[in-house]
């Protein structure tokens, strides 16, 4: 039994249809993409997962069961733009929203006493949230989402606003999360944490599926065209080649040739290894930033 | 349930604890005492200076003495005689004559002098009135509006008149003997003698009165900080977070709930005030003096008042957080909540001016309509007549329209939150309210 299964929901406001016939399953301990351009439909999917808004069409289905208030209860909700009441102290909303989720109010309390120790600002307890900078209220949104411990986890743009350091630290505690079992609906324009995280996605488009798959299956469906070239020395009449489209020379050294199929890399590379020492060649795969800006833009024009 | 209570106290403790909460409330108790404790603060400063006699100058013409007539010396003698006579404690003015010659203009000039010697404050002109045979008087000081001194010395002069007249000491006790009218405010339907004394209905008076007041202030403040509280929240997005931990109605009626108890502690906060300032034996003294006891309240205006209290509390209350579910940016809530603060006024208004006219059609018919009973009904049982069962039909109409108002703004409520941007049209609303299925 999936926790947490959609099936082929359509929403309609009014005349415009918001999400048309969307479908996706997630297992335990899985991180699922939910990847598109603004105004998409992404919003609104999540908002169905929530049980904010009812589907006009389809189902959805937690551990099998249709949505009740229980349910809610184990959802876990970051979303977009952050929200916290700003003269509130942390300790003080935390707890409340935690109780509002079933816990009791000692198990809240406690619970969030480790996670601020755990992301090191144990002295942000009793602060009030608009004394603390942008990347810290962040970092206490993150803990208001998974402090009692959901079982399905919603997730829009979770690292946005973070600097590097603490990107790495909550990421590593969705990981975490992850691998004791979550369920986790994840939605970012950062495409390389979706290659880092997710191992499977959809790509919506104006209300509908794209694109949608296995990572790896995904990025097979697409040609590799891309051909990273770097050598001891220079290398000429590479454009003149057969299937070269065309040569762009690296900054730091190098060469990145688009090629029209993968079987003329075999020349590019006799090609090259007849005039200098090749220190690196490699027929690159497409970046889930590339499959993107393809499908999606594509279909743009 | 148990939702309900945690954002029910969540509220409340989070108000309580507020900066605006604690300020408002002490300066409130401060004023309040201070206004009731005035008559006898103002009372130690006179008992310091004594009565503040008035020294008021005349012109005193010896060649007038001697004529049989009615002479402006005459009379200002009459009126030293008269202000002489009264007891001194309460005596405001004296008289003091000033020699003169006879001469207007010199004279005149003498009174003046007489004021920039500091001999008196100022000084009463008599000229002839042919058509009433007797005189007119002109009090000149350098001081403005001496109301008080023009009022005293009428009344002397009017005491004195009857002198001119040449009227028996009996005939004059009978003419000021002052006649008793008092007036009973009484329950013509029933025939039940139980009427109002006027001390009663005056104390019934300032009791609607400060009801009316503390009804329409509490609705106000109360609820503009509910609608400004559904708004922040939506503003600052803890909303989405917020709705998918409690169903809204729970999340609405918690906070509405938690105001509410904000509204009654302060309340009680402002009536022990009242309580405690009024029973210091010092002020006691004092408001028995005016004739005020607050055991003249009827216990019947006490409870209606805190029945229309409460119902009118939660109709207006449920509105206000419709409002500001539909509002986006607290800049724009001013104006959204406008209608609602335009209806409280009216109720407000109506009952306000009704006060002595509480038992007209418009006070009538409005005691039945939902957002205007509190007002007008607490009216009627204060200072009119009102049978037992118009009360109860007015409540019952008053529950009706919570239940549904409530209703109707929870499902306002439950779209507006989720409707971010301008602020929705009917037809958007239900529009949206429809796409939601709600």
């Amino acid at each position: 039994m999936k926790p947490l299964v959609v099936e082929k929901v359509v929403k309609q406001y009014g005349d415009h249809t918001a999400v048309n016939g969307i479908s996706l399953e997630i297992d335990r301990g899985e991180i699922y993409g939910l990847l598109g351009a603004n105004g998409a439909g992404k919003t609104t999917t999540m908002r169905m997962v929530l049980g904010l808004i009812f589907p006009d069409e389809g189902k959805i289905l937690y551990d099998g069961k249709p949505y009740s208030k229980e349910q809610l209860r184990q959802i876990g909700y970051l979303p977009e733009e952050r929200g916290l009441y700003p003269k509130v102290a942390v300790s003080e909303q935390l707890t409340y929203l935690a109780r509002l989720k079933g816990m009791s109010a000692a198990d809240a309390d406690k619970s969030l006493k480790s996670w601020l120790e755990r992301f090191g600002v144990p002295e942000y307890y009793s602060k009030r949230v608009e004394e603390l900078s942008k990347g810290n209220q962040q970092k206490i949104q993150f803990i208001a989402t998974i402090i009692h411990k959901p079982q399905l986890l919603i997730l829009d743009e979770a690292f946005s606003g973070l600097d590097p350091v603490n990107v790495e630290l909550l990421k590593s505690t969705v990981k975490e999360l992850r691998d004791n079992g979550s369920t986790i609906l994840f939605s970012t324009h950062r495409m390389e944490h979706v290659e880092e995280l997710c191992r499977n996605i959809t790509i919506l488009h104006r209300s509908n599926e794209v694109l949608k798959g296995s990572l790896k299956e995904i990025k097979s469906r697409f040609p590799r065209e891309r051909v990273r070239l770097a050598a001891e020395g220079e290398i000429k009449g590479l454009e003149s080649l057969p299937g070269v489209l065309g040569v762009k020379v690296l900054e730091q050294g190098g060469y990145e040739i688009r090629i029209a199929d993968e079987a003329s890399g075999r020349g590019i590379l006799h090609h090259a290894m007849s005039q200098a020492e090749v220190s690196r060649f490699e027929i690159m795969e497409p970046t889930l930033n590339e499959i993107f800006i393809k499908t999606v833009g594509e279909r743009h024009e | 349930m148990s939702d309900f209570w945690t954002v029910t106290g969540f509220t409340f403790r989070n108000k309580v604890k507020g900066k605006a909460f604690v300020v408002t409330t002490i300066i409130l108790v401060l004023i309040l005492s201070l206004v009731i404790n005035l008559p006898y603060i103002i009372s130690l400063f006179k008992g310091e200076g004594g009565n503040d006699v008035e020294k008021v100058g005349y012109v005193s013409v010896q060649s007038d003495m001697l004529k049989s007539s009615v002479t402006p010396t005459l009379i200002g003698g009459w009126l030293k005689e008269y202000y002489e006579s009264q007891p001194e404690e309460s005596r405001s003015l004296t008289m003091v004559p000033i020699e003169g010659s006879g001469d207007a203009a010199a004279d005149e000039s003498l009174l003046k002098k007489a004021i920039a010697d500091g001999k008196v404050d100022g000084y009463v002109e008599l000229t002839p009135n042919k058509a009433t045979g007797f005189y007119d008087a002109v009090y000149k000081s350098e001081k403005m509006m001496e109301g008080s001194i023009a009022t005293e010395l009428r009344s002397g002069l009017q005491i004195v008149k009857t002198n001119a007249a040449g009227l028996t000491d009996a005939q004059k006790k009978l003419l000021y003997a002052p006649v008793e009218v008092s007036s009973m405010q009484i329950n013509a339907g029933t025939g039940e003698e139980s009427g109002r004394t006027a001390a009663q209905q005056g104390v019934n008076i300032g009791l609607v009165y400060a009801v009316l007041f503390l009804l329409f202030m509490s609705i106000m403040a109360t609820g503009q900080v509910i609608a400004s509280e559904v708004t922040t929240e939506k503003s600052s997005r803890i909303m989405e977070v917020l709705i998918t931990s409690v169903s809204p109605l729970n999340s609405m009626f918690g906070k509405i709930m938690g105001m509410f108890f904000v509204g009654i502690l302060q309340i009680a906060i402002y009536v022990a005030t009242v309580v405690i300032n009024v029973n210091i034996p010092t002020n006691k003294d004092a408001l028995g003096n005016m004739n005020i006891h607050l055991n003249d309240a009827s216990p019947d205006l006490l409870i209606v008042g805190l029945l229309f209290y409460l119902t009118g509390y939660f109709l207006y209350a449920t509105l206000y957080a419709a409002v500001g579910s539909l509002v986006s940016r607290t800049e724009d809530l001013g104006q959204a909540v406008m209608p609602l603060t335009f209806l409280s006024l009216g109720g407000f208004y109506i009952g306000m001016f009704s006060l002595s006219v509480p038992d007209s059609m418009l006070v009538k018919v409005t005691s039945f309509i939902p957002f205007f009973s509190p007002y007008t009904m607490v009216l009627r049982s204060g200072v009119g007549s009102v049978e037992y069962w118009e009360i109860g039909l007015s409540l019952v109409i008053m529950l009706v329209s919570i239940y549904v108002f409530g209703w109707l703004s929870a499902k306002i409520y439950r779209t507006g939150v989720l409707l971010y941007g301008k602020r929705p049209s009917i037809k958007e609303l239900r529009k949206a309210m429809k796409a939601y299925k709600i």
